[in-house]
């Protein structure tokens, strides 16, 4: 009795098992039939199989889906890690919070003196003695500080600051004076730091 | 050795071991690589995510390629409904083929052998895929697929029998 398909396959892909196995083999020996069938069936295997996708052509995006996990998972999962002991921050992360902290703190001072209505308020506190510390504010810029600035005279801003201790350079820029003379700065000249006012 | 899904350096040890098989077997299901490349990405995240302890690589690696032949079954379950993404899978930009000496199989043949899988009805398709492309047993497969051995060899049967009715014997070549 000859061998059927199933069996065939089976002993082809190694799962026959004894004394099965051996049976098939003394058969496939002398049987042309049979012997011609199974290398039919191993040829079809063999180009079903072989017509695979190849490492090569994996490479590429084994790279890419590695990356993408090690990106949005691992590395955010190490940073979530409050917790755990490798804490930490990078140092553009500390700048940037650094930097919104600051952008707050000046937001809050410029935008203050406008619900107090009080001249005092107008310009940051002076820290003695830090040096070199110049505050700019610029009417064409930034909305909270022209607003603010368009609420006084410009004597008595002046005179405000001059009271505080600031020394003022008053600037007029792309603006042509209308006489000859040039517009003199403003120098109430104190000490002990210089801020720098400009209009 | 021990593997928790979730912890970076047995991730990478199942990763570069499993990854290539789970391609091929998403591959071979959707014949689409950009789809494909989807699914396996897919199926390494819930790994990674899941946080699962498995007792090997090889558990892991069953569980991944269960993973992902779902996913590209219901990827082209979800293609026959529409329609219009079976045209953009059609599209699907041919796998390269290899040249010179290294070809084994040309690419008029690997086009017959890809359009004869995509005919497959979807139990046959899987064990199929499994056996040729993963490389995978008749126990492993029936592990996955939660069938039995016996199932496993009459499907295998079965798949290579309509396999070869619908590619032209005349037109295989093996060099």
């Amino acid at each position: 009795m000859c061998l059927d398909d199933q069996i065939l396959n089976t002993y082809l892909d190694g799962e026959l098992t004894e004394p099965w196995k051996t049976q098939v083999e003394e058969h496939l020996n002398y049987c042309v039939a049979c012997k011609t069938r199974f290398g039919q069936l191993s040829t079809l295997h063999a180009v079903v199989s072989g017509s695979r996708l190849e490492e090569q052509e994996i490479a590429p995006h084994k790279e890419k889906v590695l990356q993408f996990i090690e990106k949005n998972y691992m590395e955010k999962k190490n940073k979530i890690g409050f917790l755990h002991k490798d804490f930490r921050i990078k140092t553009p992360m500390l700048l940037s919070a650094a930097a919104a902290f600051v952008f707050v703190l000046v937001g809050a001072l410029l935008i203050g003196p406008s619900t107090q209505a009080e001249p005092n308020a107008l310009i940051p506190r002076v820290v003695p003695a830090t040096g070199g510390a110049v505050v700019q504010v610029r009417a064409t810029e930034g909305l909270a500080a022209s607003q603010v600035l368009e609420n006084y005279p410009l004597e008595e801003i002046l005179k405000y600051l001059d009271s505080r201790g600031y020394e003022v350079d008053l600037r007029v820029k792309g603006i042509q004076p209308m006489g000859g003379e040039p517009i003199e700065p403003v120098e109430p000249a104190l000490e002990p730091v210089e801020p720098t006012v400009t209009e | 050795m021990e593997i928790k899904s979730s912890e970076n350096e047995s991730f990478r040890l199942v990763y570069e071991e499993v990854f290539p098989v789970v391609m091929r077997v998403a591959y071979h299901v959707t014949y689409n690589m950009d789809v494909s490349e989807d699914i396996c990405q897919e199926a390494f995240i819930r790994f990674y995510e899941k946080n699962i302890d498995f007792r090997s690589v090889d558990e892991a690696k069953y569980w991944l390629i269960r993973v992902t032949k779902n996913l590209a079954i219901n990827v082209m379950k979800r293609k026959s409904r529409e329609q219009a993404m079976v045209d953009k899978i059609k599209k699907a930009p041919k796998v390269p083929v290899r040249n010179g000496e290294d070809a084994l199989i040309d690419s008029e043949t690997r086009t017959l052998v890809r359009e004869a899988v995509e005919k497959l009805p979807e139990k046959l398709k899987s064990v199929l895929v499994l056996k040729e492309y993963a490389d995978l047993n008749y126990k492993q497969i029936s592990g996955i697929l939660h069938i039995s051995e016996s199932n496993v060899k009459v499907r295998v049967h079965r798949a290579r029998k309509i396999m070869e009715s619908m590619l032209d014997r005349e037109e295989m070549h093996v060099s």
